[in-house]
């Protein structure tokens, strides 16, 4: 019996003892699930650094994990508590991340505040601050830049045929092929008609929540519904776009039955495995608005320049955390702009920092990769951020309330519902509305 | 002309004696079960009164300290674990423990009627609402759960009197423990599966209830925005006809049950029709053929699926095959592309063939293996033929023993998420429905609302009403069938 209760004891003191000497639940960081790796490793040094600078361990394990960046902030509102300590978002998720009380912490430490206003352009800081309660905080720290391009068959389009798309239809034409495909009917895979703007003065009417205002929509100008109807000839042709199919834009690509797609870095995994040697990436390109085209006052053979979305990953950082004192540290290092260089040697990230294209070499080179991130730099000029940060309503009305069906159904044109312009301009009121409301009426 | 006249009014007022009959009839059974319900709980306070004034002193102390009976009557074990239940419970719920932030215990009472209080800041964090609701919920588990070791425990010393009135010997913790292995076998072998029912479906059921009485949704974000009790309201929205959930709800409940009266029929028909062509006596290699179809259900359902959706896409192998035949100049939208809402629809009902009729045919074959062969000599003798034999004998045998299944499968379909999920995503999309297409089913929508778009409540709401549909439905069909009215016929 003695001896029972004595390994009972010593059992007990020996668990006592090992918890008592484990540290406690790890540092989370999560980051894009292609990017885990690099970050594994980036943070192994970081601790090595640690040790060195501070001569005592690190009190926290670290654990990155890699995460589908797009629902990273889903999961995060569904339990933030479960949530990591710093995690990447899309910088269009922060109006949802800070509704109400915020479930992010902002960046108080004046080091990191002062990189992120030095390293950043302006379009970014503008999109990385938040209003709560009457004060605006900065909540994210840039570290990847994406915006749309074209990815494109080779074999069939050349650098010239490339720039218009007036030139990749008459080749799809030729060759009885699908000139693009979309990879999806939302609001981002219309932006390169909605956000465009004109070729030579780089001028749009259209407002998108400008100023960060509920109610400063505006997309029924001339020249925004000019682009509609040039959209509507593109969408209606044969040959010219169409919505994605059952098959998938990839085996479309790989099929040469479509020609190119517009799409961002997330997929150039997936267009390289399509089209192997023949892929192409180039700036989304341009079109011309003729007569036929024209609503109102706007000028035939204006030339258009295709828009985009202009996105920004930003890492942020859990509110309440009970290793708060660790994390700005951290996200001054992840951020950095030789981390952002690291970081695309490594899994092609587009650094995020202002002039990395002059600044950094790596990026002027010939590769694949090197295309891909010169025709990303160069739609930043033809795009602006999404304007959904600050407030959730916003991108719940631009994405779920059935805008993007409505500007698709004047695209496609079925059963000639929008053959007037009376017809698209109706339409694209209520989609003002749902922008505005959430209603159509 | 008088004649018709006077058969239209005996007629309408035949009408009107079988609804004031049913009404009355429900009137009196509402009457009788109120009747029931508060004469029962004025008996059990009145037997409670009663036992505890003839009860001994011990079992009485046992109203106030659990297992007293228990201790005084040397059940040590017995009476200690439930006095340590007892001060478990007032622990918990005095202290209310903190658990993510949240009071679990007697706050949570209180937190579960306000659903949060404290809006926080960007430096301090908001009640979380949602985890008030829950917490709330669990601590009314918590107190069932005690109140019914209560009055189990109260039972227990009573019975421990009739034991000693009797000159009985007070049984011992190993002799109890060892009746639960033995006369008292079912509540050893069923506790565990209570318990799991209770906190794994009961207790999120109720959760998921109570939702659609907030207004939890995507503006109120859990732990950032407090939410709170709103009454009717997501039930008023969804039939005012004015938001787009209440336009979409009709919709997608009619193609629902369209959805599911067609998956279920031609599954069940096609089966059994083909039960019927494997089991005739001329075809060769039954076993072979009911392996083929087995396998169908031996392969994972979402693969079988997302093969057949890469079959019938536009470049997929049947298109090609289409158009290298001439059959088509270009490729026929099947599924979620579909320019004809209807084509769609047949698609995915017809999918639904491959992956449903190997369950019928089974089961069926099954049956047509143990239809008494007597019963067919006798119709023989008769002089039945072989369709009066089939239509008399054979398909009343089927449907007696297969109605079961076809209203489980009917339900099953309604609630069916796979197939309409893969195959179309609930595409093609409708004009005015911001989420629910032309193929979307209730449950597909819900999935929609409630973790792509965060509308807790409004699909906790539509969760509802399904439930409420294939509930009420499969009641309806369960009672109102041969099955269920001639149980004991195949018995």
């Amino acid at each position: 019996m003695k001896n029972k209760l004595l390994i009972l004891l010593v059992v007990f003191a020996s668990i006592v003892l090992l918890t008592g000497c484990s540290k406690s639940d790890p540092l989370t960081i999560w980051v894009g699930a292609e990017s885990e790796e690099f970050y594994v490793e980036q943070m192994a040094t970081y601790v090595a650094n640690y040790i060195t600078e501070n001569g005592e361990d690190f009190p926290y394990d670290i654990s990155v994990k890699g995460v589908d960046t797009g629902t990273a902030a889903a999961t995060f509102l569904e339990d933030s508590e479960a949530g990591a300590d710093i995690f990447t978002v899309a910088h269009d998720n922060l109006g949802k991340l800070i509704t109400g009380s915020s479930s992010i912490a902002p960046i108080t430490d004046t080091a990191l505040l002062a990189q992120i206003q030095a390293d950043n352009p302006q379009t970014f800081l503008n999109v990385i601050k938040g209003n709560v309660g009457g004060t605006e905080y900065t909540f994210g720290v840039p570290y990847i830049a994406q915006s749309l391009v074209l990815y494109y068959n080779k074999q069939f389009i050349n650098e010239i045929q490339v720039r218009t798309w007036e030139g990749i239809l008459a080749v799809a034409k030729t060759a009885n092929k699908q000139a693009l495909s979309l990879t999806g009917t939302d609001g981002f895979n219309n932006s390169f008609l909605l956000l465009a703007r004109n070729a030579v003065t780089k001028e749009s009417s259209l407002r998108l929540y400008q100023d960060g205002l509920i109610m400063n929509n505006y997309a029924t100008g001339d020249d925004t519904l000019s682009v509609l109807k040039w959209g509507q000839r593109f969408f209606s042709d044969e040959n010219g776009a169409k919505r994605p199919t059952d098959s998938g834009w990839q085996v479309e690509l790989k099929n040469e039955e479509s020609l190119s797609v517009i799409s961002g870095a997330w997929h150039f995994n997936a267009a390289q495995a399509a089209l192997g040697s023949n892929l192409g990436i180039a700036v989304l390109p341009t079109f011309t608005i003729t007569a036929e085209d024209v609503y109102g006052d706007f000028t035939a053979g204006t030339v258009m320049q295709s828009g985009t979305f202009a996105d920004a990953k930003m890492f942020v950082m859990k509110k309440n955390s009970d290793k708060a004192d660790y994390l700005q540290d951290i996200l001054t290092y992840l951020s950095s702009k030789e981390m952002q260089e690291a970081s695309y040697d490594a899994v092609a990230n587009l650094p995020a920092y202002k002039n990395a294209s002059t600044e950094f070499a790596s990026m002027s080179g010939t590769s694949i990769e090197a295309q891909l991130a010169t025709a990303q730099i160069l739609m930043f000029e033809n795009g602006i951020p999404q304007p959904f940060g600050f407030d959730n309503k916003f991108n719940f009305y631009y994405y779920s309330k059935g805008g993007p069906e409505l500007i698709l159904e004047i695209l496609e044109n079925d059963g000639n519902r929008f053959n007037t312009d009376a017809s698209i301009l109706a339409q694209m009121l209520i989609v003002e509305n749902i922008w505005r409301t959430g209603n159509q009426a | 002309m008088n004649n018709q006249h006077n058969n239209n009014q005996s007629m309408i007022s035949w009408m009107l004696e079988s609804i004031l009959k049913f009404f009355k009839r429900f009137a009196q059974r509402i009457y009788h079960i109120c009747k029931k319900i508060v004469c029962g709980i004025v008996d059990w306070f009145v037997n409670f009164y009663q036992r505890f004034f003839k009860a001994s002193i011990p079992s009485k102390i046992s109203h106030l300290v659990m297992g007293y009976g228990n201790l005084a009557r040397k059940q040590i074990v017995k009476g200690l674990l439930y006095l340590f239940i007892e001060i478990g419970f007032l622990f918990v719920m005095i202290t209310s423990p903190i658990i993510n932030s949240t009071p679990i215990g007697f706050k949570a009472l209180i937190n579960f009627i306000t659903l949060g209080t404290l809006e926080g800041d960007i430096f301090n964090p908001t009640d979380n609402s949602m985890l008030m609701l829950l917490f709330g919920v669990v601590t009314l588990g918590i107190i069932s759960v005690f109140f019914a070791t209560y009055f189990s425990n109260i039972k227990s010393s009573v019975h421990l009197d009739d034991v000693l009135k009797s000159g009985k010997k007070v049984a011992t913790f190993k002799e109890d423990l060892a009746d639960l292995l033995d006369s008292r076998f079912h509540i050893t072998m069923l506790t565990p599966a209570i318990i799991g029912i209770v906190t794994f479906t009961l207790l999120p059921t109720i959760f998921m209830i109570l939702i659609a009485f907030t207004n939890f949704d995507s503006q109120h974000p859990a732990g950032q925005v407090l939410f709170d009790w709103v009454g009717f309201q997501n039930f008023k929205n969804i039939f005012d006809g004015q938001s787009e959930i209440s336009v979409r709800f009709l919709p997608v409940l009619s193609w629902t049950m369209i959805w599911a009266f067609f998956a279920t029929f031609s599954c069940y028909i096609a089966g059994i029709l083909l039960a019927l062509l494997i089991n005739k006596k001329t075809i060769k290699g039954k076993k072979l053929w009911r392996t083929v179809f087995i396998m169908t259900i031996a392969i994972p359902q979402f693969i079988s699926l997302l093969a057949v959706r890469s079959i019938l896409s536009e470049y997929g192998p049947i298109n090609n095959l289409l158009m290298t035949v001439g059959l088509v100049s270009e490729p026929v939208k099947f599924l979620g592309t579909a320019t004809s809402v209807l084509t769609a629809r047949i698609t995915v009902i017809v999918i639904n063939l491959w992956v449903g009729i190997p369950f019928t045919m089974l089961m069926t074959s099954g049956i047509l293996m143990n239809v008494p062969a007597d019963l067919y000599e006798a119709a023989t003798i008769d002089g039945a033929n072989k369709r009066q034999a089939f239509m008399n004998i054979t398909m009343p045998y089927i449907v007696f023993i297969t109605t079961p299944y076809l209203i489980t499968s009917f339900v099953g379909n309604i609630t069916s998420f796979n197939i309409i999920y893969l195959l179309t995503g609930g595409a093609p999309t409708v004009s005015g429905g911001y989420k629910a297409g032309s193929t979307d089913l209730l449950v597909t929508w819900l999935y929609k609302l409630t973790i792509d778009e965060n509308e807790y409540n409004v699909g906790s709401v539509i969760a509802i009403l399904t439930f409420i549909l294939t509930a009420t439905g499969t009641l309806i069909a369960y009672r109102k069938s041969k099955a269920y009215k001639e149980e004991e016929t195949f018995q």
